[in-house]
């Protein structure tokens, strides 16, 4: 059969009509017209991308029965989804047509019209002699699971659980402890406004517990996560027995293992844990959160206190976010327990994100607290008395005394993470923390469809943040996991033919995705096709030539190539 | 005599630097019509195979353009991409063609400038080393 390739140059009004010349175009591309093999028809329109153009092209196809289509137009960024709509209206494989950018690459940067049209028709002949190469391709439709698995039940966990489960959609809350709710339930008073954590905290437990659609497993772990995005085998096992197990499906993972502290006997400077009376934040929160009181350890209350910020942060190399507010917080409690202490607290930075912080700061120093910006900082111990010798930003040195100190010590990825980031084959940046699938544009993604993170796992966050991620995966998860509905996924992908397979496993090496896997019976390597992105690294690096990117065969770039430099 | 118009041809990964071409296009900058973009999915899916091919059939230079370390879209592709490009100049070295007229350039998607000005630079070295002797004198 000979192939019939329609080709339509888009005026896209004045855009491309004003800065080539399409009537020079339509005459030297209908000249490559070598029937009966080679039948090209090439017409022009004045705004493919309308309604009444799209219209326009489906017709065409149907009319002059087209084998292919080139569209010279705008970028593949704008229309190019839109025009494979088009193909699929008509009986025309949406792979089988190609859109070349005469716009951006031709009109809009080349000030000469007839060098602008020169390219133009290269680019065109480049697009021809492509799409001529292309092979037609099938989306497939999968089945899709609504469940979803959500690891670490902290506030985040708990929240994402709750904005997920429903009647038609299962939520398995796994948590590694023997309680959930997390490092919330260790705070006495939650910011900005100073309630009690119970009230909130309490309230969100309840309902998970009470919620028949979420089933939640304490003292668990997961011990295989396999699959993809629609479609994840799990099996979990409980820390204490490790023969019960539980095996179940799901369609989406949600990461929300949170933070731990950074240990402050790691820097030795700081006292802790060999001079008496420095405490962590967190301690002092639980001591206030159980016994409603602060002391020293000689049982009395402290007269004077010095609070440490930024313990940890050039070690760690961020800024943890949270400290500042919370260390004004215990400022506060200690004023609030006896209003006479003296209250000195030492920064690096201060870090007031957001938009309740500053008033909060400012009321705490109001409040009679000293700050302090320190270039180093050390405590030490002479006799029974403590003092904090420090560094001001000026050079100066200068040292008080404190009968009770308290550290803010860095927020770090909780203990374990390395081990779910293998389990499911996501990363951790260099901070440890789980990397994101873009840190500005997509946050709570990651490299794996279908794995999402939330709360402190990305970063450390406060309560509302947590909250915020935890609603937003609400969201992604319920417009892409429909019960009922159908998944589709990515056609342009890899395949590794068997017959040139060598087995050499080069490609899984560099596979970012782990979409291959060594079928050791065939000897062969073999692309998970529900898991490959397309990306075709493991088609440059086959050595055999057994790996091809589908619609990016190398064929199909060395014809579009060849052409383009004729 | 007609000025000499060299045949650049750029590998671009879709998601950064073709991007980046894109806004060069719609920032309106100017580059010279030599510069001939071929788009992929990721600058990994480069064979060296193509650069050679690209310069033994018509090209006076090749260009690859991929996302900045760390960005890329497939998290590690360029990577893959910078060793290829070390390996590829040591061929054409090997080999006796001309490694200067390769390039390998980060530009992200919001650097349509950066685009433009690589563009201009590119061609005019390729320019300053006149046509490229390999082409069409090599078969492979």
């Amino acid at each position: 059969m000979s192939d019939r390739i329609g080709v339509y140059v888009c005026e896209c009004g004045p855009n491309i009509a004003d800065k080539v010349d399409i009537k020079r175009i339509l005459t030297e591309i209908s000249d490559l017209n070598e029937p009966p093999e080679k039948i090209i028809i090439a017409k022009k329109h004045k705004l493919l991308c309308s309604k009444e153009g799209q219209d326009f092209l489906a017709g065409e196809i149907i009319e002059n029965e087209l084998t292919h289509l080139v569209i010279a137009a705008c970028s593949p960024r704008d229309h190019d989804i839109t025009f494979m709509n088009v193909c699929k209206r008509t009986d025309l494989n949406p792979y089988l047509y190609k859109l070349v950018n005469i716009r951006e690459h031709c009109a809009w940067i080349i000030p000469d019209k007839d060098e602008a049209t020169e390219k133009a028709i290269q680019y065109i002949r480049a697009g021809i002699s492509r799409v001529t190469y292309q092979s037609p391709l099938t989306e497939k439709e999968l089945d899709s699971i609504p469940d979803v698995l959500v690891i670490g039940a902290g506030i985040a966990g708990i929240e994402a659980s709750l904005s997920l489960a429903g009647e038609k959609r299962k939520v398995y809350l796994v948590e590694k402890t023997s309680s959930i709710g997390g490092n919330v339930t260790r705070f006495e008073k939650i910011l900005p406004h100073q309630g009690t954590n119970l009230d909130i905290i309490q309230e969100k437990i309840k309902t998970v517990q009470e919620n028949e659609n979420i089933k939640v497993f304490t003292e668990t772990e997961v011990e295989k996560a396999i699959g993809f995005f629609g479609n994840f085998e799990i099996t979990l096992k409980n820390i204490q027995d490790e023969e019960q197990k539980k095996e179940f499906k799901v369609g989406a993972i949600v990461v929300a293992t949170g933070f731990n502290l950074f240990n402050p006997e790691k820097i030795p400077r700081y006292g802790y844990g060999k001079i008496e009376d420095i405490y962590t934040s967190m301690e002092i929160e639980e001591s206030n959160s159980k016994t409603g009181k602060i002391l020293l350890k000689s049982g009395k209350p402290p007269k004077s206190a010095a609070l440490i910020h930024c313990v940890g942060r050039e070690e760690k190399g961020y800024c943890s976010r949270v400290c500042c507010n919370y260390m004004f917080k215990i400022a506060q409690y200690l004023k609030e327990k006896t209003p006479a202490i003296k209250i000195t607290e030492f920064y690096q930075d201060l870090c007031l994100p957001n938009k309740a912080d500053q008033e909060f700061y400012v009321d705490t120093k109001n409040k009679g607290v000293d700050f302090i910006c320190f270039k180093d900082i050390a405590v030490k111990q002479k006799d029974k008395d403590k003092f904090i010798e420090y560094t001001k930003m000026d050079g100066k040195k200068e040292k008080i005394s404190a009968e009770m100190i308290i550290l803010a010590p860095a927020i770090e990825p909780a203990v374990g993470s390395k081990d779910i980031a293998e389990l499911l084959n996501i990363s951790l940046d260099e901070t440890g923390f789980f990397q994101e699938a873009h840190q500005k544009l997509n946050p709570i993604a990651t490299s794996i469809d279908g794995v999402f993170i939330v709360g402190s796992a990305q970063n450390p966050k406060n309560i509302p943040d947590s909250m915020m991620d935890a609603q937003a995966v609400g969201g992604k998860i319920l417009t892409q996991l429909i019960p009922g509905v159908k998944l589709v996924p990515e056609v342009i992908i890899s395949e590794i033919s068997d017959a040139f397979c060598t087995g050499c496993q080069t490609c899984l090496s560099v596979c970012s995705y782990g979409a291959i896997y060594f079928d050791e019976d065939r000897n062969i390597s073999v692309v998970n096709e529900a898991i490959c992105r397309g990306c075709g690294n493991c088609v440059a690096s086959c050595p055999s030539g057994a790996a091809h990117a589908k619609h990016f065969t190398s064929l199909q770039i060395y014809q579009e190539v060849l052409e383009a430099i004729r | 005599m007609k000025e000499y118009k060299p045949k650049i041809v750029c590998f671009l990964c879709k998601w950064c630097t073709s991007a980046g071409a894109d806004l060069a296009g719609t920032s309106r900058l100017k580059y010279p019509a030599s510069i001939l973009p071929i788009r992929v999915m990721c600058s990994s899916r480069i064979d060296p195979m193509f650069v050679v091919k690209a310069f033994l059939n018509g090209a006076d230079g090749v260009f690859i353009g991929g996302c900045h370390p760390g960005d890329c879209h497939y998290h590690e592709g360029n990577y893959h991409t910078r060793r290829r490009f070390a390996m590829l100049t040591k061929v054409f070295d090997t080999l006796g063609l001309d490694s200067k007229r390769l390039k390998l350039s980060w530009i992200s998607a919001s650097e349509g400038t950066k685009f433009a000005k690589v563009s201009n630079e590119y061609t005019e070295k390729i320019k300053s080393y006149g046509e490229n002797p390999s082409k069409w004198n090599v078969f492979l």
